[in-house]
């Protein structure tokens, strides 16, 4: 089955604009538990901060735009991988290996279709 | 055979045929479906063919055919548009009969509805359903929620279950004290509802004796976990003392006031059994504790013996030390009270954050209790009636009327 692992944490601890030796020392981190998962991971990637980010919404059929994530939290979905795996229990022990800078959560979602 | 009599064939059966093929077809719903059409099924025929000699394997090979059925139809929607079997056995069948042995596939079973992606809510109700087969109305009566309600809760964690790709293969050993933690707190909710109330109605004793067997099988399947063995002692102490929870006029009786020749020895006997096992798998655990301090209070043999306050308190000191929580200090504080006297296991009781421990009634029938003994009459007033507003089961809400009115008398004469 293959599953979206959604990456959650306060980006607030990195530097702005998601740079700086905190992120690269993480990034670093990724890279090697990518090489690690080898061909369970069949996707994924980093996002840059939030306040790159540019929401399009619908509402009542009309269309509008607006800078900044789709709504305010204290985590935010900083990334994710994608991972083909036999059971939710294998997905949910990658989860538990995914790097974190410090606190933060990962959703385990199965991924619709074959 | 009566219409009941039935009915504890087709209940003795269901988690064993529903875990296999459960198991074998990776789908709870189709397993479950499967079992029920099964039944109907027998209900048609049994009274005209006579009720085989091993009904369970009747149903057994009758609910595997439902299945073979509706997957060869690719729809499990359709299952009503399936054929009738044929009514007679197959000459392979009637041979088969005697040897026939359904694979115990239960502890699979346990452990895919206790694990821990489905919410912790249905994890004990569904565990009641399809390992124990405990009718809806059962399950709704003995959780106290609307069957409508339950339903749905079940509905979403088989749902969860399918969609989220829970695995319907028994996890290796080295996952197992894990899951087996999800799987034990499951059993320690179900215990937990069927003994809140003293007087145990009809519906949540029998609710017990399923969660006493669940244990049962847990510990067969399981030889080697020791907090398996614990849970399974803990609740057959607890189980046993039920005939002396309360007193002929529906009152609750305290622990140390109950008669110890009304427990049930037999199920004593058992409990201490299991606890010598657990005790021989290993270092203490916070469940091994909490039998043994089951244990220090069955060991009394009537009420002329003294209560067993020091060992209790010294085994609650233990027990701190591996599991520190607001439950574990306010029974500390009970036995404290016993051996030190009411104002030293108060003012430990002060030292709890009060404004988290608002909705929980133990402890506030405990401080309700020390200052009475303390001779704090209003704040202990104050306290039974906190206990009173968060609806106590009766027998014990005619205990704290009891003791309400004793604090106004006392005041009276004073």
């Amino acid at each position: 089955m293959k599953y979206a692992l959604l990456v959650y944490e306060d980006e607030s601890q990195f530097d702005p604009d998601k740079a700086g030796p905190h992120l690269r020392e993480l990034v670093g981190k990724h890279m090697a538990f990518t090489q690690e998962l080898g061909a369970r991971r069949i996707g994924g990637a980093g996002l840059k901060g939030t306040s790159t980010a540019t929401t399009v919404r619908t509402k009542g059929g009309k269309k509008t735009m607006h800078d900044g994530p789709f709504a305010e939290a204290r985590e935010q979905l900083g990334g994710f991988y994608l991972v083909d795996v036999a059971s939710l229990d294998e997905a949910i022990e990658i989860a538990k290996r995914v790097p974190l800078a410090k606190d933060g959560a990962i959703e385990v979602r199965p991924v619709m279709g074959p | 055979m009566s219409g009941a009599a039935l009915e504890r064939v087709f209940r003795a059966a269901s988690g064993r045929i529903i875990a296999v093929l459960a198991a074998r077809y990776r789908s709870l719903a189709l397993a479950e479906d499967a079992f029920s059409e099964a039944c109907v099924r027998a209900l048609r025929a049994w009274p005209e063919t006579g009720v085989p000699d091993d009904p369970a394997a009747w149903l057994y090979r009758s609910a595997s055919r439902v299945v073979l059925d509706a997957l060869r139809q690719h729809s499990v929607r359709e299952r009503h548009s399936i054929p009738e079997p044929p009514p007679e056995p197959s000459v392979e069948d009637v041979l088969a009969d005697d040897s026939m042995v359904i694979p115990d596939e239960r502890l699979r079973l346990i452990f895919i509805c206790c694990h821990p992606a489905v919410a912790q809510d249905a994890r004990a109700a569904l565990t009641l359903r399809l390992v124990c087969g405990l009718t809806m109305t059962e399950i709704a009566r003995a959780f106290l929620i609307e069957e409508t309600a339950l339903a749905q809760r079940l509905v979403r964690a088989k749902r969860k279950i399918a969609e989220a790709g829970v695995s319907f293969e028994l996890p290796p050993p080295e996952f197992w004290p894990q899951r087996l933690e999800s799987v034990l707190s499951t059993l320690e909710i179900a215990y937990s509802r069927a003994h809140e109330d003293a007087s145990g109605t009809a519906a949540r004793s029998h609710f017990a004796a399923e969660v006493l067997h669940l244990t049962h099988l847990l510990v067969e399947l399981l030889p080697a976990e020791r907090d398996a063995f614990a849970v399974a002692a803990l609740v057959r102490y607890s189980e046993a003392r039920r005939p002396a929870r309360v007193d002929a006029e529906g009152f609750m009786v305290p622990l140390s006031e109950q008669d110890p020749r009304l427990w049930d020895r037999m199920r004593i006997g058992e409990a201490d059994a299991l606890l010598a096992r657990a005790g021989n798998l290993g270092p203490a655990t916070a469940r091994l504790l909490q039998a043994q301090l089951q244990r220090a209070w069955c060991a009394r043999d009537s009420l002329g013996e003294p209560p067993p306050w020091p060992e209790v308190l010294r085994l609650y000191d233990r027990l701190l030390d591996l599991r520190d929580d607001p439950f574990v200090r306010i029974n500390r504080a009970v036995a404290l009270a016993q051996v030190s006297g009411p104002e030293v296991a108060l003012q430990e009781l002060e030292r709890l954050d009060r404004e988290k421990l608002e909705d929980f009634a133990p402890y506030h029938a405990v401080r309700a209790d020390l200052s009475a003994r303390a001779g704090r009459s209003q704040q202990a007033r104050q306290a039974y009636e906190a206990v009173l507003s968060l609806e106590p089961p009766p027998a014990e809400e005619r205990w704290i009327r009891r003791r309400l009115a004793a604090l106004e008398d006392d005041t009276v004469k004073s």
